[in-house]
């Protein structure tokens, strides 16, 4: 029993950071349109700074605070770069973003080198649980509680819906569409800089870290068609939890794989119902 | 035009006579590349879909290749059965995720080329991690491609044997039933164009060409393992395409080339002395992004479809 308990916990912790990444990919998608190819990028981005930050003798708290900070500001950048420009297509923001996350690749070699890094997190554990864990639990919850906050009580959180649900009437009522779009990349990064900095100590990152994590967001993300905040939670813990069964019980080497194939069942069974939901 | 078709065609074949050894290696890989990239660029400029799994075939290729020369397979045959076999696979893997569109089939090609990855690199038939060693040269009833200079010239011809149905693709029926696919999907199956059909036959032979550089590809090389075909060889497949120019055979071929000697170059000059470890993977890292975000952004039809309005 304290075995299941224990691959549940850590299942939770894992899927907290797909649930994290796939946030991001919803709240850009849903803005903008675009699916934001470099949103595993944020998360290396966010945790290879904190390697730095903790290096230089920033305090534990701080250090991760900037680096979710900084991949934030990295957010806003890759907005201006993949809709900054007018007339360029949600296709064409794809394929933008793809190019970024090749150029962070090129930053991040710059300045961390290739090979894995990690950094200490919570020590100690709870009845064979990391404390950390507990921790990545934690945070998740108030950090995707506030954002639900943010989107239904506030003013800013309902021009992002507006912009969401009809760009040209949100314009009409004096909405700042391209500014809605930029400040939804800075949430995105800021979520996935989060789910880095959070996953790290349990797990290295490396510059080409990305691709899973881009990965295993979407397909948390896809559960909801992208746009549905909520299934993006239930996506990324069930994946989560299935792979550290899977993990556990099964074989470790198939653990990446459930994502994937999870991601495309989801899409398949999706696609035969795709024109009922492109015309609704 | 004519005249840019005439100097490529000069080019290919003496250029592999008077590179030096190393060169001869770079002009190889362009090639292979450019194979897998003329297939790419039908697929996602006729059927409209990004793909970013054609490594994938690359790698089915190369395996069944591998595979079957190991086995004692007549090397030509193993060659041969190098893009039946990613077709086939294409085939398979087409029905089902061909319905998806734009972002999802991105995601989705994606998805299956990390699986089948994972797999070869699990897989104690194909070498695992390791790969295939010893793979012996490809022969032709007794004659042994063994000089790299016969792969160069095999590889022009390969090439040349992509282009060619690439062309008769885009210039027969199927072809003006894609374009009218592309403008409008129900416009065009309203009018009788089998819509996924079609599309299916592009995914198809898109594969096939991939296959066929990576039978080459195992040949040349003698050696295959799961991390000849990462992920971002299929990106770069796609930034080779989106330079060229979507759609266009000669723009696949522009774009792979462009793209394989800008980052030669770079790659030449960070290994000089003096420059830093890193630097050869950082620059050749920023071309691509930077060529392909400018190209989308700036000049979204591609160079040669631009070049081609301009004259």
């Amino acid at each position: 029993m304290g075995e299941l308990a224990q691959y549940l916990v850590t299942g939770v912790g894992l899927g907290c950071a797909y649930a994290l990444t796939g946030s991001g990919l919803v709240v850009i998608y849903r803005v903008t349109r675009v699916v934001n190819f470099a949103q595993g990028s944020f998360a290396v981005l966010g945790a290879l700074t904190v390697t730095t930050l903790l290096a230089a003798g920033l305090p534990h708290g701080v250090a991760e605070g900037l680096g979710v900070l900084l991949a934030g500001l990295v957010g806003v950048l890759v907005g201006v770069v993949a809709t900054g420009k007018p007339g360029t297509t949600p296709q064409a923001g794809l394929i933008v973003t793809l190019g970024l996350g090749v150029f962070a690749y090129a930053v991040e070699i710059f300045f961390w080198g290739d090979q894995p890094r990690s950094f200490p997190g919570l020590p100690g554990a709870v009845g064979g649980i990391q404390t950390h864990y507990l921790l990545i639990i934690g945070v998740t919850a108030v950090v995707l509680g506030a954002t639900a906050l943010l989107f239904a009580r506030t003013d800013l959180g309902r021009a992002l819906t507006a912009t969401a649900a009809d760009p040209y009437a949100a314009r009409a009522v004096g909405i700042d569409v391209v500014r809605m779009g930029l400040f939804a990349f800075a949430v995105g990064g800021a979520l996935g800089g989060l789910a880095g900095v959070l996953i790290t100590p349990v797990q290295q990152v490396s510059f080409d870290s990305d691709v899973a994590l881009v990965v295993s967001g979407f397909s948390a993300a896809i559960l909801g068609n992208l746009t549905r905040p909520g299934l993006t939670l239930v996506g990324g813990l069930l994946l989560g939890v299935v792979q550290a069964l899977v993990g556990g019980y099964l074989s470790t080497a198939y653990q990446s794989e459930v994502a994937l194939i999870f991601m495309l069942v989801v899409l398949i069974a999706r696609a035969g119902r795709r024109d009922l939901v492109e015309a609704a | 035009m004519k005249w840019a078709y005439a100097v490529a065609a000069v080019g290919a074949l003496v250029l592999p006579v008077v590179l030096a050894p190393g060169q001869l290696t770079v002009f190889i890989l362009l090639g292979l590349s450019a194979m897998a990239v003329v297939g790419l660029s039908l697929l996602m400029g006729y059927a409209g879909q990004v793909s970013l799994g054609q490594a994938a075939f690359t790698a089915l290729g190369a395996y069944t290749s591998g595979l079957l020369s190991l086995h004692h397979a007549p090397p030509l045959l193993a060659l041969v059965a190098a893009p039946v076999a990613a077709a086939l696979a294409a085939v398979v893997v087409g029905v089902p995720i061909l319905r998806l569109r734009g972002h999802q089939l991105a995601f989705a090609t994606l998805a299956l080329q990390i699986l089948l990855l994972s797999v070869l690199s699990g897989a104690q038939w194909a070498g695992g991690a390791v790969g295939l060693q010893g793979l012996p040269y490809l022969s032709v009833g007794g004659f042994e491609l063994d000089q790299d200079l016969d792969y160069a010239y095999l590889v022009v011809g390969g090439v040349l044997l992509v282009s060619l149905i690439a062309h008769r693709l885009v210039h027969s029926r199927v072809g003006r039933g894609l374009r009218a696919l592309a403008t409008g999907e129900m416009a065009a199956e309203a009018s009788g164009v089998p819509v996924g059909a079609y599309r299916l036959l592009v995914f198809a032979v898109s594969a096939a060409f991939a296959g066929l550089a990576g039978g080459i590809y195992c040949f040349f090389l003698g050696y295959l393992a799961p991390g000849s075909f990462p992920v971002l060889l299929s990106i770069e497949y796609v930034v080779m395409a989106v330079v060229g120019g979507l759609g266009s055979i000669a723009g696949a071929l522009l774009g792979a080339a462009l793209i394989t000697v800008v980052v030669q170059l770079l790659t030449s000059l960070a290994t000089q002395p003096g420059m830093p470890s890193y630097a050869p993977s950082v620059l050749s890292y920023a071309v691509y992004a930077l060529l392909l975000i400018a190209v989308v952004l700036f000049v979204p039809k591609g160079i040669v479809p631009t070049l081609r309005r301009s004259l």
